[in-house]
């Protein structure tokens, strides 16, 4: 049956993370963004609390093995982890997205360790997230100078020897690079035979051979760290190849670091969504309560407003319910690659252009000490990252086409 | 629970509706726009398959389906031909009504004959709508114990073939009306010449000159009317955006099969992004389009305060939506697209008349907003209408 209505667990879900989102994230929100950082007391008392952002942290397939093992016992129709991850993310995207991004836990790495690690893997790098632990933070990389959106074209490469890969490369624009305990990391085995030579390593913090650059300084999520990684001549373990050499030798079974990098990407991107869905009702409830207590109730202004306002609440409930769509056939276990990439096609256009439009509403005062003008210089990565709106493109039209026996 | 899942029945009913549009209605949409109408066979097939009794009342031997299933069904029915969809001759918006306060006893008539399956046209006029003609204009002026009614409407979708008319209009003094005409002598038809689009649809205006309106003539006036129509249009919009969105749904499909097998350059004109990538906004704007209606419908459904609201985004959406993806569809087919070898023109103009005929974008727009801004206490108006229904003496 369509329902639009949330169940009493996922109202639950929303109001706890809202209430932290608006008494722990807001206060610190702005002066985050001038520092560049937020505050490491902020993160240490966040982590006793037991608050981390782990894709997963929501829902079901929570961090140990064991719990991931009695969740795939239970029936597709009770499964609601992706469904909850995207109600929190929408709260944290409208908390403030830089802080939401910078919360301990696996973070991005999470999902392709928990979709791809073997028992003994999840374990190990799971379980150091810890309230009783100081903050750990988990990272994914995949991204290189010179390949982005085009996967295939890593150069990062392993080379196979005695126990393990030796690791050369380069990594940009990853997010929590510098303090992740951890990072998956993508690399090629063999670069003439494409995808399939792709593999994901987990490499520790401290390795010999790998480490921070840069990190660099952005338009907005400027709380957030963005990390540059450098990889020279760094042994990673065979154990720390993730699924095990065997995963990658059943041939048939398809599996390649691509396929890892594409199935965290099915995950994260309704979460993506989700955040650029709570940026844009953050700048449109801000917009909405400065009209209502500074505007005329007549007149141009107030028409104009009225329906800048409207299309905005329009945009944000249809960018919400594609989200939701996306997330309910991943919990109902159905492929939603189309469902993902176009939700986060569609959430990033909307969220830069109501942030835009809110700013106008709110004219020249809007960019001193609003809110709104963080947002907007925030919404725009969102555009951006887990794949370019140009890659979400590409991936609905594939989708519509297959059928059709036209491979793009 | 969040869930996007039709029940079995709903897709039932939809297959249903999906099959008689691909093998009845899209074969004989060029033959219906020739003809100025539907055939008798398709308008019989709509009835005997239940289509035309979605909205109303069981007691009515209606089906009185949830919004949320009529939605599916409706779309379903329009991906076949939205012009033909509109040219079906039955209740069209007034069922809303029906649906609202089945029992009131100037609907005697029509609920024996809908009862009997005969299915006589309703056409629908609203004259409150914002209205930029000085020769359209309309005037309801207090006359004894009655009213008198001058003036010429908009064209109006079933008018050439309507049996019946409902009115919503204020009189001079501003207090709004609704009224139930039943007399094809109260009014003239104005035939004009109609070439945009939904050419089956029966479109005329229609001349008042001195028609007396008898109170008992009024179905309802003043608040309880006013509450009358903003419920009724709250469910019609939600009909029409589904209706909006089959048609995008059927420009999309078409499209895609297209551009699939053109060939351009050596290679088959979709492997160019230029292409692709349009396809691809095409489907987001579907997919977008059709969770506003579905979200507004089971809003609606659930007599939630914001279904009027919901109602007026979901159409807005809707109208932006068909408006881009129709255009879209004909410039993907390049000059097939504008030659009526293939339908995607017919969709386009279409998809014109239909955002014409129905409440148009800005309006939609600007009243969902001065709500949001100012507010508006609208807690009353769903219990009200039930005191309505329940109180009404037929």
């Amino acid at each position: 049956m369509i329902s639009f209505k949330m169940s009493p667990h996922q109202i639950q879900v929303k109001e706890v993370v809202h209430w932290f989102a608006e008494n722990e994230m807001r206060p610190i929100s702005l002066a985050s963004d001038q520092h560049k950082r937020v505050p490491d007391e902020w993160l240490e008392n966040i982590n006793q609390l037991g608050i981390q952002l782990s894709t997963s942290s929501f829902g079901d397939s929570d961090s140990t093995s064991e719990e991931s093992d009695q969740t795939e016992k239970r029936k597709k129709s009770e499964r609601q982890g992706n469904r909850l991850a995207v109600i929190a993310a929408e709260e944290l995207g409208w908390g403030d997205p830089a802080i939401a991004l910078t919360l301990p836990g696996p973070g991005l790495g999470g999902p392709p360790v928990q979709a791809s690690g073997t028992p003994e893997q999840k374990r190990r790098f799971m379980s150091i997230f810890s309230r009783d632990e100081p903050p750990r933070w988990g990272a994914y990389a995949l991204t290189e100078p010179e390949a982005g959106s085009d996967v295939s074209g890593l150069k990062t490469t392993a080379v196979k020897t005695n126990g393990g890969y030796i690791l050369n490369g380069q990594k940009v624009f990853i997010t929590n690079g510098a303090r992740a305990s951890w990072v998956v990391v993508f690399a090629t085995v063999d670069q003439k035979s494409g995808r399939a030579g792709h593999r994901a390593f987990v490499v520790e913090k401290g390795t010999p051979g790998f480490s921070c650059t840069r990190l660099a300084d952005k338009m907005g999520l400027r709380a957030s760290e963005t990390a540059e990684l450098l990889l020279e001549d760094c042994f990673v373990p065979e154990e720390n190849l993730l699924g095990g050499e065997s995963y990658y030798e059943e041939k048939s079974a398809g599996h390649t670091g691509f396929r890892v990098a594409m199935q965290t990407f099915d995950n994260t991107r309704p979460i993506i969504a989700a955040m650029a869905t709570g940026i844009a009702r953050a700048a449109f409830e801000y917009t909405l309560d400065f009209v209502q207590h500074e505007y005329p109730k007549h007149g141009r202004s107030f028409h104009t407003a009225s329906t800048i306002l409207a299309k905005a609440q329009q945009e944000i409930d249809a960018s919400r319910l594609l989200t939701w769509e996306a997330a309910w056939k991943a919990d109902m276990g159905k492929p939603n690659a189309k469902e993902a990439a176009m939700c986060k096609s569609f959430s990033g256009t909307i969220s830069l252009g109501v942030c835009s439009r809110c700013l106008e509403v709110l004219g020249p005062d809007g960019v001193e000490g609003h809110l709104v003008e963080k947002l907007y210089r925030d919404a725009k990565i969102f555009d951006i990252f887990e794949g370019t709106n140009q890659i979400q493109h590409l991936i609905i039209a594939r989708h519509l086409y297959e059928p059709l026996g036209v491979r793009i | 629970m969040i869930s996007f899942q039709p029940t079995v029945d709903e897709i039932a009913f939809r297959n249903l509706a999906r099959n008689f549009a691909k093998e009845k209605l899209r074969p004989l949409a060029r033959d219906f726009e020739e003809k100025r109408q539907v055939s008798d066979e398709i308008s019989r097939g709509i009835n005997e398959l239940g289509f035309s009794a979605l909205e109303l009342p069981a007691d009515w031997d209606g089906l009185e389906l949830p919004l949320i299933s009529q939605v599916q069904i409706v779309e379903a029915l329009s991906a076949g031909d939205l012009g033909g969809v509109q040219g079906f001759r039955g209740p069209g918006e007034a069922a809303s009504l029906f649906r609202l306060v089945p029992a009131h006893p100037l609907f005697n008539k029509i609920k024996k004959t809908t009862r009997e399956k005969t299915w006589p046209a309703v056409a629908f006029l609203n004259g409150n709508k914002p209205n930029h003609s000085s020769s359209l204009r309309l005037e309801l002026q207090s006359s004894g114990g009655g009213y008198l009614l001058n003036g010429t409407s908009r064209p109006l979708r079933m008018a050439k073939y309507a049996g019946y008319l409902l009115v919503g209009l204020k009189d001079t003094t501003g207090e709004q009306l609704l009224i139930w005409l039943e007399d094809h002598g109260q009014w003239r038809l104005l035939e004009g010449d109609y070439r945009l689009g939904l050419l089956a649809s029966g479109f005329s205006k229609i001349q008042f000159h001195d028609t007396v309106i008898t109170d008992e003539q009024v179905l309802a006036k003043g608040h309880e009317a006013k509450v009358l129509l903003s419920q009724m249009l709250t469910r019609t919009r939600v009909l029409e955006a589904a209706k909006e969105v089959g048609a995008m749904e059927a420009a999309l499909d078409h499209a895609a099969v297209y551009t699939a097998q053109r060939k351009a350059f050596g290679q088959e004109i979709a492997k160019f992004q230029g292409v692709s990538f349009t396809l691809a906004d095409m489907s987001i704007k579907t997919q977008a389009a059709r969770h506003l209606v579905w979200q507004s419908a089971l809003k609606v459904d659930d007599r939630d305060p914001e279904g009027e609201a919901a109602s007026q985004s979901a159409l807005q959406f809707a109208h932006q939506s068909l408006r881009f993806v129709t255009d879209c569809a004909v410039q993907l087919l390049g000059g097939h697209g504008y030659v009526q070898d293939f339908p995607v023109e017919k969709w386009m103009r279409d998809a014109q008349a239909q955002i014409i005929f129905t409440e148009g974008e800005s309006e939609l727009l600007l009243d969902h907003g001065e709500r949001l801004i100012v507010g508006e206490e609208r807690g009353g108006l769903h219990d009200f209408i039930q005191n309505v229904a329940a109180s009404n003496p037929g």
